[in-house]
């Protein structure tokens, strides 16, 4: 270093430096480092010290200079500053940075559906948007510019000519606008925004290959599009069949002991289990804040129930999209369509004239004969619910007949409001799906009261055929199953009349098969009168003896029962006692046969007969609630009767290796996809046919239980089953309170407004070709597409 | 030898999706895929046995036909032959079997079925044949069942019975195919997973919002102790098991549960695989 410093050079510093007052620090600098310089430098030991201090000088300097004029507290706010900057700004943005980048993870997804047409030509694929990586495509766009579909998307125009409010659609979905989600079939070369998916679709490939700059894994998710127009539609739970509201109001308060114990027991051990699912709720560690994704999923569903309709009508916009050039019709097209014109030009003036002079008069006279049966209807339910005081039961509780005609009252009653729902559904959207489970039933009860007339009609003129027949056999049984005087006094006053009654019986049974099946079953228990009454004699009487029997067999073994701690003690009897009691306990004993014999015959009639009302009570629930409509829609369209969804992973491997050679470079970019098919599990017929489980348990759980036999060995009263269970299937296709005749009048009433409504806006939208004279509004589907395509 | 203990395969096309499949269908080797074949054919012989028997004792004819056709039987073949035809091309299917069965029932085996049953009551030969197609159509030889992980979507069970037809199907498809496989040298690695959306799939699925935890319980069973996985479901009194049928070892049990932390949650997979 030194020595590339020129001699005079130090010299003449040296010298300034001795001006400056600083020659004796250097001295002393030099006295201290004499050894160290000794040994390092030997010779040249003068030139290197100068050099060193040299530099320190000039350091030195420049520390002052830059003191005096302020630089280091300029510095210092500099410095203060831009870490203020750092700390507020760039440590919590790299901080959100980092954490969103965990949070999202490269995971894309994408909806994709599988029946989407797929071309090799280029387009723009547009969908929902739920969250940065979760994308629904609803469409691919053939020969557009980005650029312009976005404008066209802002402006609304590819969704114009909306048959119903488009902000339905997006009240349903969740999503305030549809986006460009990227691009289908362009080549790389083209720039497209980062967030964008680039999608290579063509006919020989059934998943699309998906890339995205930001994602580093894909699950593209397949579905079918369910098709609105046929009432398809996919759903996360099981379509309702039954009504959803309980029947809380129809419960009776019928005070049985045993019903109560039962229903006791599986309240406790409902109460048991809700509190260990409680305990089990405490114990879980944390709660994990959902995704964005995974909250999606509900919406998600949604979107798949509207895909198809949005996606037609965006189809239907795209001709909108960008300036083309207007094809002109030739002269024998103008030809055909002036004549067409004419003719619709005249069908719609017959329609017009129809439908304001002639329709409203049918319409007016129908609704004022549905009320006036509406009103006859509402008397008759009335006296059939009249209950003498609140806990006595009505009439329909007593017999089956009153209570077939109340169910029949009551669909009678709920089929007006019903259809007025369902024609409110033409003012919507077909994607909505809310109604679908109204329409199910609504047809269903149609179609079961249909069903039931016709099989009535044939059984009705069966019975009147053979009333006579069926008459002796009933009166010949009945002479069999009764006593002498019973038989002098009703039977014989019976007899000319029965065949009259059976002819009637085959009569009714023009309404309906289970008006003769209900009949039938009060006819029997009102002939079977007689043996109830014995049976409940002798059950009394056998029950009475077995009591008897047992007390006095505790005295002959010198017990007693004791009622105040219910336990068995012994007890000193007197010789008289004990003589009376034996001799007592002998007699009934010997009695015993004779007594149980009495009791198992009517006991076994009665069980029969029950069990006769229980196979008459299945037949009506059969009649009255098949569900014969779904089973038919199961068999033709699994489609309408959605039971959940189900995934199925695809093997992403074959798809890849189908792939032809020129594309195999761009495999190697694809990041690592996973290929999955959501699918629609139509419902069980085990969830069809709940109900009827439902209640095959209840009867099996009431009647087939040990208590049921030991209460028959007994002798003690077997209890009816809680008409309340039997018949919860049947009204479970009705609703708990019943629309007032006011209520109906007013719905049947609001139903012409919406009805006119939607005859004009058809009436508008037939007239709209003639008017617009082939504008592009309103070309077909296929055409505009057709010629979209030619364009490109 | 048909089957073995359970035994996991792992399909993971992607990080974020996987599908975990216990079976007890060993790795299909090809002395194994011809054995499958065999059982099969035996189960289909015994079936069509049984058909038969039932078909000779209670609905045809008897002894009129059998008499006089005895001797001509060869005849007969050749013109049932022709019998076929028509209906066959008509979709006539009652009138297909009809005309099938009866010419099984003449021909040597059927003879022969029927002379077997002839001293057999009627009752027994009933129960007999009826229990026989029942255990050869209902006969399961594996079972497989799988959870299907997807990130964001939920979890799905799958319960397949793989039920005669399928397995059936698959086997054979799966003889010719290995071959191919042989040749190309590709797949050798997937023995589990045939075809799974069969007849008797039972599937359900369990959105991830709904999922409160995933974790592994012991139970006593008997003498010895079991490690099962458990899914905690939102509002619902059940827990869900996984693998209910098979219940497998716990060192299974453990490598499903960890690909679960993988790759049902986002941001844990690294810390816990």
């Amino acid at each position: 270093m030194s020595q590339s410093l020129a001699p005079e050079c130090n010299e003449i510093k040296e010298g300034a430096l001795k001006e400056r007052g600083i020659d004796k620090l250097l001295d002393e600098a030099r006295e201290d480092n004499k050894e160290n310089d000794a040994a390092l430098m030997g010779k040249r030991k003068s030139g290197y010290i100068t050099a060193r201090w040299d530099l320190v000088t000039r350091l030195y300097e420049l520390a002052i200079f830059a003191w005096n004029y302020g630089v280091v507290t300029r510095a210092a706010k500099g410095f203060a500053v831009l870490s203020l900057v750092f700390l507020l700004i760039f440590l919590p943005v790299e901080r959100l940075a980092t954490r969103e980048g965990n949070l999202h993870d490269g995971l894309m997804r994408v909806f994709w559906p599988a029946d989407l047409p797929r071309s090799d030509l280029r387009g723009v694929v547009v969908g929902w948007r739920n969250s940065a990586l979760d994308v629904f495509v609803l469409a691919i766009l053939e020969e557009v510019e980005p650029r312009n579909v976005e404008w066209a998307l802002k402006m609304g125009t590819l969704l114009r000519n909306a048959p119903h409010p488009v902000s339905r659609i997006y009240e349903l979905c969740g999503q305030s606008a549809i986006y460009v989600l990227g691009v289908s079939n362009t080549p790389d070369t083209v720039e497209v925004d980062p967030s964008w998916i680039r999608v290579a679709i063509g006919p020989g490939r059934q998943p699309p290959a998906v890339t995205c700059l930001r994602a580093s894994s894909i699950q593209v998710i397949l579905f079918e599009r369910p098709h609105p127009e046929r009432m398809q539609y996919i759903s996360l739970n099981p379509i309702e069949l039954a009504l959803g509201d309980k029947h809380d109001g129809f419960k009776q308060e019928v005070p049985d002991g045993c019903e109560d114990d039962d229903e006791k027991e599986d309240r406790k051990k409902k109460e048991q289990k809700r509190q260990l699912v409680e305990k089990l709720r405490q114990h879980s560690i944390f709660k994990r804040v959902p995704s964005a994704k995974e909250k999606a999923l509900a919406k998600v569903v949604n979107q798949i129930n509207c895909a198809w309709e949005l996606e037609q009508l965006l189809q239907k916009n795209v001709s909108r999209i960008g300036t083309r050039p207007k094809r002109t019709l030739s002269v024998s097209e103008r030809v055909v369509e002036s004549a067409t014109t004419a003719r619709d030009m005249m069908l719609v003036w017959m329609w017009d004239m129809f439908t304001i002079y002639v329709w409203p008069v049918i319409k007016k006279i129908f609704v004022l004969g549905l009320v006036a049966h509406r009103v006859a209807g509402e008397i008759l339910l009335r006296i059939l619910e009249w209950r003498a005081q609140p806990g006595y039961a009505a009439l329909k509780d007593v017999s089956a007949t009153a209570q077939q005609v109340e169910i029949r009252l009551q669909q009678f009653c709920y089929w007006p409001m019903q259809y007025v729902t369902l024609r409110l559904r033409k003012n919507d959207w077909e994607s909505v799906t809310t109604s679908h489970p109204d329409y199910i039933r609504f047809y269903n009860s149609l179609w079961l009261v249909a069903n039931d007339v016709i099989i009535g009609i044939a059984l009705g003129s069966y019975i009147i055929d053979n009333s006579g027949w069926v008459a002796e056999e009933i009166s010949q049984l009945l002479s069999q199953y009764t006593v002498d005087a019973l038989q002098s006094s009703c039977i014989e006053a019976l007899r000319p009349v029965l065949p009259h009654v059976i002819w009637f019986i085959g009569f009714s049974s023009f309404a309906g098969a289970s008006m003769p099946i209900a009949l039938f079953s009060d006819l029997l228990s009102i002939l079977t009168l007689h043996i109830y009454s014995f049976y409940l004699a002798s059950a009394r009487i056998y029950h009475w003896q077995l009591n008897i029997l047992i007390s006095l067999f505790h005295l002959f073994r010198g017990k007693k029962h004791n009622v105040l701690r219910n336990r068995i003690d012994s007890c000193d009897y007197d010789l008289d006692q004990l003589l009376v009691g034996t001799i007592l306990f002998t007699l009934l004993f010997f009695l015993l046969p004779t007594v149980a014999v009495f009791y198992l015959n009517f006991a076994i009639a009665r069980m029969t007969i029950i069990s006769l009302k229980a196979v008459f009570d299945t037949m009506l629930s059969c009649l009255n609630h098949f569900p014969l409509f779904a089973l038919m829609l199961r068999v033709k369209d699994p489609g309408r009767l959605p039971g959940g969804i189900r995934f199925e992973l695809r093997d992403t491997q074959d798809f890849r290796h189908s792939v032809d050679d020129p594309t195999q470079k761009e495999q190697q970019q694809l990041p690592s996809t996973s290929v999955i098919y959501l699918k629609s599990v139509p419902l069980s017929f085990k969830a069809m046919f709940h109900q009827y489980f439902q209640m095959g348990h209840r009867i099996r759980k009431h009647y087939l239980s040990p208590r049921v036999l030991l209460c028959l060995l007994t002798g003690k009263f077997v209890p009816p089953l809680n008409r309340k269970n039997l018949y919860s299937l049947q009204y479970s296709m009705l609703p708990a309170r019943r629309a007032g005749v006011l209520e109906m009048w007013n719905a049947v009433n609001s139903l012409p407004a919406s009805g006119s409504a939607s005859a004009s806006a058809s009436l508008s939208s037939r007239k709209m070709p003639v008017l617009a004279n082939g504008g592009d509004g309103k070309l077909p589907v296929n055409h505009s597409r057709g010629r979209a395509r030619g364009l490109g | 030898m048909l089957t073995t203990a359970p035994r996991l395969y792992i399909r993971r096309p992607s990080p974020t999706t996987a599908e975990f499949t216990v079976t007890t269908c060993p790795p299909l080797t090809l002395p194994l895929r011809l054995l499958l074949l065999t059982l099969h054919l035996l189960r289909l012989v015994v079936a069509a046995a049984a058909v038969l028997t039932l078909y000779s004792r209670f609905l045809s004819i008897p002894p009129t036909t059998t008499t006089t056709t005895t001797t001509t039987t060869t005849t007969t073949t050749t013109t049932t032959k022709q019998l076929l035809l028509p209906p066959l091309l008509a979709g006539d299917v009652p009138t297909l079997l009809t005309t099938l069965l009866q010419a099984a029932h003449l021909s040597q085996p059927g003879v022969f079925l029927t002379a077997l049953a002839a001293p057999v009551a009627d009752w027994a030969v009933a129960l007999l044949s009826l229990g026989a197609l029942y255990a050869a159509v209902c006969f399961q030889l594996h079972k497989t069942e799988s959870v299907l992980v997807l990130r964001g979507l939920g979890i799905q069970t799958c319960s397949s019975a793989s039920s005669s037809a399928a397995a059936a199907a698959a086997a054979a498809a799966g003889t010719l195919g290995w071959w191919w496989a042989g040749k190309v040298g590709g797949g050798g690695a997937g023995g589990g997973t045939g075809s799974k959306s069969g007849w008797g799939t039972q599937t359900r699925f369990i959105p991830t919002e709904k999922i409160r935890d995933v974790l592994i319980n012991e139970a006593f069973r008997g003498f010895e102790v079991r490690y099962y996985l458990i899914v905690v479901v939102e509002g619902e009194e059940e827990l869900v098991v996984l693998f209910p049928g098979l219940l497998p070892r716990r060192k299974i049990v453990e490598a499903v549960w960890r690909g679960f932390r993988g790759c049902l949650v986002e941001g844990e997979g690294g810390e816990k695989g």
